[in-house]
């Protein structure tokens, strides 16, 4: 058998392979050029979507996207966002903007985004963040929309800290509630338990010698849950880099991925000794600043989005969600993606964001 | 045309997805261990003390040199963040004056707030007041 014969049964065409190679010549001079691009030029803007910084304090930021539409819907969405990261994770760019999509179906959107704290901002507990941060944005989001109710939207840890709120202020003014990738039983996130082995894990020594817990530390927690798949996304970067949607799309979710916010140091003992060690959420024993904040008092619409394939928290994490609120109208779906591609990016444009907007509909009126 | 699963850079890609998993899965496993908790934390500590003592040093060093520390640098971003804060609460107010007055100066900020009559296309959930 000669080599042509060979490659042929190999399944390779040989009237292929010029064309193959110079695709490839092509690619490998396009990484060359889009290289030097892409470590001289700035990634996308982010989070662009015209907004009014309504209140700010400290920490807490809560923003008014501007209405795009002649007509919206009465109750407005207050959407809480997790105290690790940035919020623009739901306003990448126009197309990829959850914020944009919201205000397109007639939605009108405010956010509730956290700065890094401060050292002096250590000493903030849980209680300031579900007692005073929660309730001090929608005082203003009633204020400023006029309106009594209001959807509350909370991701990741936003959502636990919608859930406290809701538990805690049940006889109102929260209409609608949606969690998107939310623990409930701590003990299910097990990397995380392991990393906060109550025998090994020293919270108190920590927050004293740090303050505020470092961005980098809470990064590196994210990274270690899959040690590899920064190397394996930068092989993937240098093979893509000659597709600048790809690059675009990698920028993106890098920066935000990396774009770690501390976390105040009181707050994260709270969390350490109350939800990774106590499990007192998925227990029903939680309170914050003393008054009890069990789940099972939520009794408003409630949809639960979880991801399929969720490595930070996941699924045995957020699955009691549903079955311990005291609602009625309960859903929880589970779509295609991870932690991240659940909310934003091609994956959440097909899936979450049109589901989102048939639930939430007709319970904004 | 040329089968996908004997394309050099088909095989490449998967190699690494492979890989990826792989490595993950492996390293997964070695850090659910109390072991693995037991170095890091001890690690994690040391050093956190370690970044402490430096942090206080520096502070000291900087005392000395007669530039800024830390603590007044933040101190100064503290101050420019209230201005801020009280900046944005200013502009809050006169928009609200100006929608009030109507006044047209900027027509985004004072444009007149869309009614909120807007129903859906799909009916709305059973149970939901219609």
């Amino acid at each position: 058998m000669n080599a042509a014969a060979g490659l042929e049964l190999a399944g390779l065409d040989l009237a292929d392979i010029p064309g193959r190679i110079q695709s490839e010549v092509e690619r490998a001079i396009q990484r060359s050029i889009k290289g030097v691009e892409y470590f001289s030029a700035s990634g996308p803007s982010l989070g662009s979507t015209p907004k009014d910084i309504l209140h700010a304090r400290g920490t807490l930021n809560l923003y008014h996207y501007r209405p795009v539409e002649d007509e919206i819907y009465r109750v407005p969405i207050l959407i809480v966002m997790a105290t690790t990261n940035r919020g623009y994770i739901l306003d990448m760019v126009p197309g990829q903007s959850f914020i944009e999509f919201l205000l397109k179906r007639g939605y009108d959107v405010y956010m509730l985004d956290w700065s890094a704290p401060k050292p002096e901002e250590k000493s903030l507990r849980m209680e300031d963040y579900v007692l005073d941060f929660i309730p001090d944005c929608v005082r203003r989001v009633q204020q400023d929309s006029g309106e009594t109710d209001i959807t509350v939207i909370g991701y990741c840890f936003g959502g636990v800290l919608s859930l406290l709120y809701g538990s805690i202020f049940a006889d109102g003014p929260m209409k609608n509630l949606i969690c998107f990738t939310t623990p409930v039983d701590f003990r299910e996130m097990k990397l995380f338990q392991n990393f906060a082995d109550r025998r090994y894990f020293d919270v108190d020594r920590l927050i004293e010698s740090v303050g505020n817990v470092p961005p980098e530390m809470i990064l590196s927690s994210f990274e270690m849950l899959r040690p590899a798949s920064r190397a394996a996304g930068q092989v993937q970067l240098w093979e893509n880099i000659w597709n600048d949607e790809f690059v675009k799309s990698y920028r993106m979710f890098d920066r935000w991925a990396t774009d770690t916010l501390p976390l105040a140091g009181e707050y994260f003992r709270d969390i350490t000794k109350d939800l990774m060690w106590d499990n007192k959420l998925y227990n029903g024993t939680m309170s914050v600043g003393g008054r009890p904040a069990d789940i099972a008092n939520i009794k408003v619409p409630i949809l639960h989005a979880v991801a399929e394939h969720d490595h930070i928290v996941p699924y045995d994490a957020a699955r009691h969600l549903i079955a311990k609120v005291g609602s009625q109208d309960k859903e929880e779906v589970m779509l295609k993606g991870g932690h991240v591609s659940l909310v934003a990016g091609a994956n959440a444009i097909r899936r979450l964001w049109p589901k989102l907007d048939s639930w939430l509909g007709g319970r904004s009126i | 045309m040329a089968d996908k699963s004997n394309d050099p850079v088909a095989i490449w890609q998967t190699m690494v997805g492979e890989m990826e998993k792989g490595f993950n899965s492996f390293a997964n496993q070695a850090m659910a261990s109390p072991e693995f908790s037991k170095v890091v934390n001890q690690v994690g500590s040391a050093s956190a003390g370690a970044q402490k003592q430096l942090g206080e040093l520096m502070e000291k060093y900087l005392v000395s040199m007669n530039l800024p520390s830390r603590a007044q640098m933040i101190g100064m971003a503290e101050r420019l963040q209230s201005i801020e804060g009280q900046l944005n609460e200013i502009k809050v107010l006169l928009r609200q004056m100006n929608a009030v007055s109507g006044m047209t100066q900027d027509s985004v900020a004072t444009a007149p707030k869309p009614p909120r009559t807007k129903r859906p296309t799909t009916p709305p959930p059973s149970g939901e007041p219609k």
